[in-house]
């Protein structure tokens, strides 16, 4: 790879983790490489669309003036679909919290500012192996290189391949990921702003469940862009394998092609299809230690990551975990190396940092969602309900009729104080 | 009704072909997918064939065909063979699907 023979941190992966973990490390004077498998910072990476920026803002520096926002989220909505039509909550604000974004511009931009600070980013180079000398992290593999670096921190992703082969997490089962496919369609700014009564800098953050994903547990998504939405659905693969009923394209592609989508989108054209796995089994999919002699894990590869059934925190996570492996890593050099009881500082600042307290505060929503019921359930007793309070001839129901009435022969009203239950119960 | 005919009418559904075609793609010479098609034969479900985004595993004659020209690199394929019969891995020298938005 014609490059020095050993540096102090090798980091793979330039997501946001990595390139978050790799910024702050070079910030802090490491000698620091991270190795990507694509051509460029960006190019493999994919996602839905929307970023939480406080902990990036806490990150990098300059990040609201220099990073490749789109626009500030300032409308929500959240939709219960079925074939009868469809109920939705909407909330608009003046909030700025959250942007949409393309990751593939998000990562690059992270990855030019860890360069700047003085990393060394190595792309085309998959990395095959991490190096292990009795037991511990020395560096890593790809193809007959080996490169040698006295901590290597993990940020290789969901599919984690390389912390499958050091045996410290089993190989993903359904159970474990969501599957999401997304359209990014060109539209122009103008039609954007008309069609989702927005001004240039405002941004939609659109969540659909039920009909929108042929009831299957996961959900469907739509963001605004500058010039282009990103839609898209993501399904849980445990009930996919069983629950698919037709190529998963299709799916994405009728709900395109179906009302409120396709006269929304009239006129756009496709830009980019793409896909990408997600972790969907919340604390389940966290490796029982994130740490070992000589390496770290970040990022999706860590598991990191909540779905709370109408937004994805994933980006801020990833990154917030790298730049805490990070403080990991120099906590550990100051502590006179990188032996696994030096790094175990990185968990107890897992779990002091908003990252582990989020996963376990919302475990239960996630427990909740892989009971498929929900996704089927709720659309139904919603747009039900809806029906019978909307469309009338001569009497008119009160609201709770029109609740109950929907909910009459779907379930028991039992079954919802029990959903509820285990909404709230603590973790 | 005129306004549902008129909505129906424009409707053009984008093939999946084309949808891929919509990607900028540096194809590898070589395959990182291979299938093992005796373990491959086992399977009932095939959920490959209906959850592999790329379209990479079709069914004909009741045995799985499969290509990596479509990849997406997610992944899936792995996870749902019941089988183990897929051996995937993430292609050499950034060849392969190249996201510019992502
Ligand atoms: C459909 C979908 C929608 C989502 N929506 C949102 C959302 O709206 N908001 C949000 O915050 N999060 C969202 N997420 C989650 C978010 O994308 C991830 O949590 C985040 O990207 C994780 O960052 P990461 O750096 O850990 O991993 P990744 O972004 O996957 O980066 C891993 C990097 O490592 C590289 N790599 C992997 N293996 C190797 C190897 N062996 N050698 C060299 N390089 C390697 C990859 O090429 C990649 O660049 C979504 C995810 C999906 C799939």
């Amino acid at each position: 790879m014609g490059l020095p023979a050993k540096f102090d941190v090798a980091v793979v992966g330039a997501g946001p983790a990595g390139a978050s973990a790799a910024y702050t490390l070079a910030r802090k004077g490491f000698k620091v490489v991270v190795l990507e498998r694509g051509r460029a910072p960006g190019s493999k990476n994919l996602f839905g669309g929307r970023v939480y920026s406080r902990p990036l803002e806490r990150i990098f520096e300059g990040f609201r003036n220099e990073a490749p926002i789109e626009r500030w989220v300032k409308r929500e909505i959240l939709s219960f679909m079925t074939e009868d039509g469809m109920v939705s909550v909407e909330y608009t604000s003046n909030g700025s919290t959250s942007f949409t974004a393309y990751l593939s511009k998000l990562s690059a931009w992270m990855a030019s500012k860890a360069e700047s600070a003085g990393a060394v980013i190595v792309t085309d180079v998959r990395v095959d192996d991490v190096l292990m000398e009795n037991g511990r992290a020395v560096g890593i593999v790809s193809g007959g290189d080996r490169l040698y670096a006295d901590v290597v921190v993990i940020a290789e992703g969901v599919n984690r391949l390389l912390c499958e082969k050091m045996n410290i997490v089993t190989p993903l089962s359904p159970e474990d990921v969501a599957l999401g496919v997304k359209h990014v369609i060109r539209l122009g700014t103008d039609k954007i702003n008309e069609r989702f009564g927005l001004d240039s800098d405002e941004g939609l953050a659109w969540f659909l469940v039920g009909k929108a994903t042929d009831y299957m547990p996961g959900g469907a998504f739509l963001y605004t862009n500058s010039a282009t939405v990103s839609l898209g659905i993501v399904v849980f693969l445990s009930h996919a394998v069983r629950e698919v009923k037709r190529h998963v394209y299709d799916v994405l592609e009728d709900l395109r092609a179906s009302l409120p989508f396709v006269r929304l989108l009239e006129g756009g054209s496709l830009v980019e299809y793409g896909a990408h796995l997600t972790p969907e089994a919340g604390l389940r999919m966290v490796p029982r230690k994130l740490y070992g002699d000589g390496f770290l894990i970040a990022g999706d590869a860590a598991g990191l990551l909540i779905n709370l059934g109408y937004t994805v925190r994933g980006v801020d996570m990833a990154a917030f975990s790298g730049y805490l492996a990070a403080e990991a890593v120099e906590e550990a050099h100051s502590l006179g190396g990188y032996t696994s009881q030096n790094l175990s500082c990185y968990e107890r600042k897992l779990n002091d940092s908003f990252i582990m307290k989020e996963m376990k505060r919302h475990s239960m929503v996630q427990k909740l969602m892989v009971k498929g019921h929900v996704f089927e359930l709720y659309p139904h007793v919603l747009v039900g309900a809806a029906k019978r309070l909307f469309e009338f001839e001569e009497t008119s129901p009160k609201l709770l009729e029109a609740v109950n009435d929907s909910l009459k022969g779907r379930c028991s009203r039992l079954r919802v104080l029990l959903d509820v239950v285990t909404l709230m119960r603590g973790p | 009704m005129a306004q549902q005919a008129a909505t129906k009418q424009r409707i053009k559904r984008i093939r999946l072909e084309d949808a891929l075609n919509a990607n900028v793609w540096d194809v590898d010479t070589k395959p990182h997918i291979i299938v093992d098609s005796e373990k491959c034969a086992g399977c009932a479900d095939k959920a490959c064939t209906y959850l592999c985004p790329g379209g990479c595993f079709t069914l004909l004659a009741g045995k799985v065909l499969y290509s990596y020209e479509g990849c997406l690199e997610c992944g899936t394929c792995r996870v749902v063979c019941p089988k183990g019969a897929v051996t995937w891995n993430y292609p050499l020298s950034g060849r392969g699907v190249q996201y510019r938005f992502g």
